[in-house]
This record gives structure tokens, sequence and C-alpha cells, in this order.
């Protein structure tokens, strides 16, 4: 069932361009690829912990900031190359430990609150993040951003994606970010099936179930917390390295709290606490972002180009509340583990 | 073996709790009985670190554990359960089980990761020990349950069994026999006096007076936070603040 919502998903993109549906396609996985990867660390922090985490566009910041100031870059209005004299790679681990840490440094403070008041500590914390990057524009590039830095990404791109990209008319650059993002959800993905099915992962969902009886049992419920809200940091850190190539250039109104909503909407979309649930939830989510202006103009034939934005964000909102009513678990979740009980209790 | 010298904790202007002193012997089956808001399980808050007390001090084994983290004083051998039962709902029972079953090292990110062999060795030893806990509480057959399945009394079974896996010196029982049918209270009953046997100091809340009365060897009473009896159970039956405060006078 959802292979099927996901491939007639894909098919609607066929039908929907008759030109360049390949285009369309690759752009969309793209940005699926990413967002997924996202909301799998999410999933980490949510579906598995119970972390309730509404900051995450500042996991996602932290990791894409330190990356690419760590490689040569132009930041600010001057957009001088900078350079440290480190490749893609190191700086990309460096980036994501960087991540980690932010979490870890979030964390400490506030992984003691319970549910909402977790939520509200995170989303201030992620504004604060945001303005902060704002405001140091001699490092960050504040409103002007960084740009020039994609080179460094690029050199590693292999010969067959250039000639494929090449016969499709395709956009090699952002072929290979995509395709990057797709490697690391499969290596993410493999990752966290040994750790959730291993004794640590057992500990994370009994923290998730009830922390006192965890801390009856004698174990440190709050050190586990921290290495899961470390972890599902450490790959959003990941997936906003990714955005910022992505996109060609990093700008502080990227990581602004409407990445952390469709992440998490990506999240319940695809089944709180399924591992793969996020891939599946990203592409549906990405087709009707990007197919709702095609498919809302085929039904609102006089509408202008901002009533037709408003019309995808209607459709993901009724499509988020079918499946609460008809699937609470989300399309992979499982129906025994559900997180999200919007109906009882 | 457990010493509690001048515990007194306050709810606003309430006295939850205000005990001088009292110490729990090695091996012996202790209830604390009392009415409704008597603090009885404020003070098993207390002493199992869950809430910190106004003053006062607690120590186990000579060693002074007033104020520890609730999770260091399960390590030394004292686990507590709950009153409103605390099982895992969304895990199985052998999940439960094994939770509780393994240490800090046998959960950590890194053998996880890595999937250590001495990981998987450790988690037959706990797997196979969990199973025999189970079938002597004789909630074996529902090991691939999930917990919420269970009945309140197999959630009281599961979370009892789930604290003895570590083979504690001390176990404190919130209320062990409440909500569970009589057949099932007997039951529960007999495996306490067990584990009592098997030399496991054991202090319990309990209201169901009988029970208590049958199995402790030791009841204190207490009432607005203070201890009004303290001694075997004919003793505690006969005192006549007792019978004012809490089995009542009316019956007589």
């Amino acid at each position: 069932m959802t292979i099927f919502l996901t491939a007639g998903s894909i098919y609607l993109v066929f039908i929907l361009n008759e030109d360049g549906p390949l285009r369309i396609l690759f752009n969309l996985l793209t940005f699926a690829g990413i967002y997924g990867l996202a909301a799998i660390g999410l999933n980490v922090h949510f579906g598995l912990t119970g972390l309730l985490n509404f900051g995450h566009a500042s996991f996602m910041g932290v990791g894409a900031y330190v990356t690419l100031l760590l490689i040569p870059h132009a930041a600010g209005r001057e957009g001088e190359i900078t350079d440290t004299g480190l490749t893609f790679f190191p700086a990309l681990v460096i980036g994501i430990i960087a991540a980690a840490l932010f979490g870890l440094l979030l964390g400490l403070p506030a992984i003691r609150l319970r549910g909402d008041y977790l939520a509200i500590v995170t989303i201030a914390a992620a504004e604060i993040f945001r303005l902060l990057v704002r405001d140091l524009e001699s490092v960050t590039g504040g409103v002007y951003g960084i740009i020039n830095f994609s080179e460094s990404l690029q050199i590693y791109k292999p010969e067959f994606l250039i000639n494929f990209s090449e016969r499709f008319e395709l956009n090699s650059s952002q072929m290979w970010v995509g395709l990057l993002s797709w490697i690391s959800i499969f290596i993410v993905l493999i990752l966290l099936r040994r750790l959730t099915n291993s004794p640590w992962g057992r500990a994370l969902r009994a923290v998730r179930e009830d922390e006192d009886a965890v801390r009856a049992l004698g174990k440190n419920a709050i050190w586990l917390k921290l290495q899961s809200f470390m972890l599902g940091a450490g790959i959003a850190g990941l997936a906003g390295v990714f955005l910022a190539f992505n996109y060609g250039s990093l700008q502080t109104t990227t990581f602004v709290p409407l990445l952390t909503f469709y992440v998490w909407a990506i999240m319940i979309l695809g089944g709180v606490g399924s591992l793969t649930g996020p891939i599946f939830g990203s592409i549906i989510f990405w087709v009707i972002i990007s197919e709702t202006d095609r498919l809302a103009q085929l039904i609102f034939e006089n509408a202008n180009g901002q009533q037709l934005a408003g019309v995808r964000f209607i459709l993901v909102g009724l499509l988020i509340m079918l499946l609460m009513i008809f699937r609470p678990s989300g399309l992979l979740g499982k129906k025994e583990e559900l997180l999200l009980d919007v109906k009882s209790s | 073996m457990l010493k509690v010298h001048n515990l007194r904790k306050r709810f606003g202007g309430v006295k939850a709790v205000d005990i001088d002193d009292i110490s729990f012997e090695q091996n012996q089956l202790t209830s604390i009985i009392g009415p409704n808001g008597a603090g009885k399980t404020t003070f098993f808050d207390l002493i199992s670190g869950f809430t910190e007390g106004d003053e006062g001090k607690v120590f186990l084994n000579e060693k002074n554990i007033t104020n520890s983290q609730p999770f260091s004083i399960a390590r030394q051998g004292m686990v507590r359960t709950f009153q409103l039962t605390k099982v895992f709902d969304r895990m199985t029972v052998i999940e439960n089980m094994m939770f509780s079953g393994s240490n800090t090292k046998n959960d950590s990110l890194f053998r996880s990761l890595m999937k250590l062999s001495t990981q998987k060795n450790n988690e037959n030893l706990i797997r196979e020990k969990a199973f025999e806990i189970m079938k002597d509480l004789n909630i074996d057959h529902m090991a691939n349950s999930y917990a919420r399945e269970l009945s309140g009394g197999q959630k009281k079974l599961l979370e009892l069994g789930r604290s003895i896996i570590n083979d504690p010196k001390i176990l404190l029982l919130d209320e062990p026999l409440a909500g569970v049918n009589p057949k099932l209270a007997e039951e529960i009953l007999s495996i306490i006096q067990k584990l009592s046997d098997q030399g496991i100091t054991i202090i319990m809340v309990e209201h169901n007076i009988e029970a208590v009365m049958k199995i402790s060897e030791r009841v204190i009473v207490l009432a607005e936070g203070s201890v009004i009896a303290d001694g075997n159970p004919e003793k505690v039956r006969k005192e006549p603040k007792v019978i004012e405060a809490y089995l009542g006078s009316g019956n007589e």
C-alpha cells in the first residue's frame, strides 16, 4: 500500500509534466532524500526516544554552517574566498560532530524537561541559533549568506553521473547531491537498524515509555536521552550540509521553523517510529509540494500563483488529517507501537 | 541494612513525612500501612531518590544515599515498584524483562553498534534468566505480547519480575496488590513470601490489612507522616492509636 502510494505519486509527476518529467522528478527526489534524511534523524529523537524536538532546523543549520565554513567558501557582502585547507569529507565529519555537540550543549540543560517543555526550549534555541548566525556577519556572511562552496563537493562527481545527466538534460550537480543524500540514507538506515534492534535501542524505547521506571531500574535515563539527542542531531547535520549544496548558497532564511515542521510532517506521514517510513513520507510529501501547483491549476483555472501556493498546504494538511483518522500510525508505523495517539486518551 | 534518620518533607503547609529514626533489618518483611495521605509513598520516593527531602539522611548498608540519583540507588541494590504500575506498554514482555536485566555496559551505544559477540552472549544469559523468572511468575506464555495487552494483575507480576531480575538486596513494593483480584493477590503474596525466604529484604506499602498481617514480620503504621506504631503484627493490631487512626474503632 505504501509502495503503491509512493509509486502512484511518482507516476503523477509523469502525468502532470509532459515535457521534462525526469528533470522535475530528480529535483524532487533530491529534496526528498535530504528531507528524508533529516526526518530519520528526527525519528531517532521522537520515534525512538520520545523527545519532542521542534528545533530540528538548527541541527541542520549547525551541520551546514560548520562544514561550509571549513571548506573554501565566500561569505558576506565582499565575497572573498576564504580557505582553511580542509577538503569536503573531513569538513563534513567535523560538521556532523559539531551538530551532535550542539545537540549535547542544548540537551545538557534542556533534556531534563518533559514533553512539551522540551519542545518550547528547542524551538527557542533554534531561533536563537538562526538569529545569531544572521548577526555574526563577519563569520557567517549574515544575511548575505555563503556562496561559492559547491566546487569542493563537485570535484568528486563521478564520470557516469555527468554522462547520464547530459543525456537526459539534467543538472549533474544536483544529481550528485541527490545521489549522495540517498547513499547517506542507506548507510544511516543500516546503522540505525543495528542500533534499534540492540540493547541500546531497547533502552531508548524504555525511556520513551516511562522514564521513572527506567530510573527505578538502575538506568541513567538522562544520559540515554542525551545520546539519542546527539545521534539524531548528527544525522540532521548531515542533511543540512546536503541541503546547502543543493541550493548552492547558504542563507539563514533556510533554517526557519518552517523547515522543522516540514520534517515533522514527513515523519508523521511515513510513520513515527518506523525506520524506513520517512523515506516514503518524504517522497510523497515532495510530490505534493511540487505538483500541487499544476494539480490545482487543473481544478481552479483562474487562480493566480499566490492562491495556488496556498492550495499545496491545504492538501498537505488534508492528507495528514486523513492519515490521522484512517491510519494514525502513519504509512509504515506499527499499529501496536502507535505513538501519536490522537483519537483516544 | 537501611537506616533513616530525621527524615522530613513538607508540601506547602502539609507535613508529608516526619520520621525520626527507623532502621530496617536484613531479610525482614516489613509492611508500612496507614490511611491515605499518611506519607507512605512519599517515604518511598524519599528513600529511593525520586524526591528530595527537606532534611534528614538515608543510609543503605552504612553508605549515605541521601539525595542520590534513583538509578544509582537502584544499582546499589534497592529497587522499587510503583503504585500505578509502570510497565513499558509498547514493548514486549520479554523486552521489559531484558531491559531491566541488562546493565549499562551491555546497553552501550558502542557495543550495540559493533554488535560484539560478548553482548550477544550477555543477551542470551539475560534472556534465559528472564524466562526463568517469568516462568515462576506464570507470565512466560505472554513473553512476546506487548505489555499493554496484559491484564492489570499480569502487569503487576511483570513489574515485580522486572525488579527482581538483577537480584536486589532490598525491594520496595508500593501497593503490590492494588487492583488485583483475590486469587491473583494470593499468588502475588506467596511470591513475595518466597522472595523474602530467598533472603531479599522487603518493604511494602499495602492497604490490604489481612494480607499485611498474614505475611509481615514487622508492621509500621504511619499517620500524618509520623510513625505511630511499630512492631510485629500482633502487637500493632492491639495498639489503641492504630485502631483509632486506621483500623477503625467503629466495628468493635
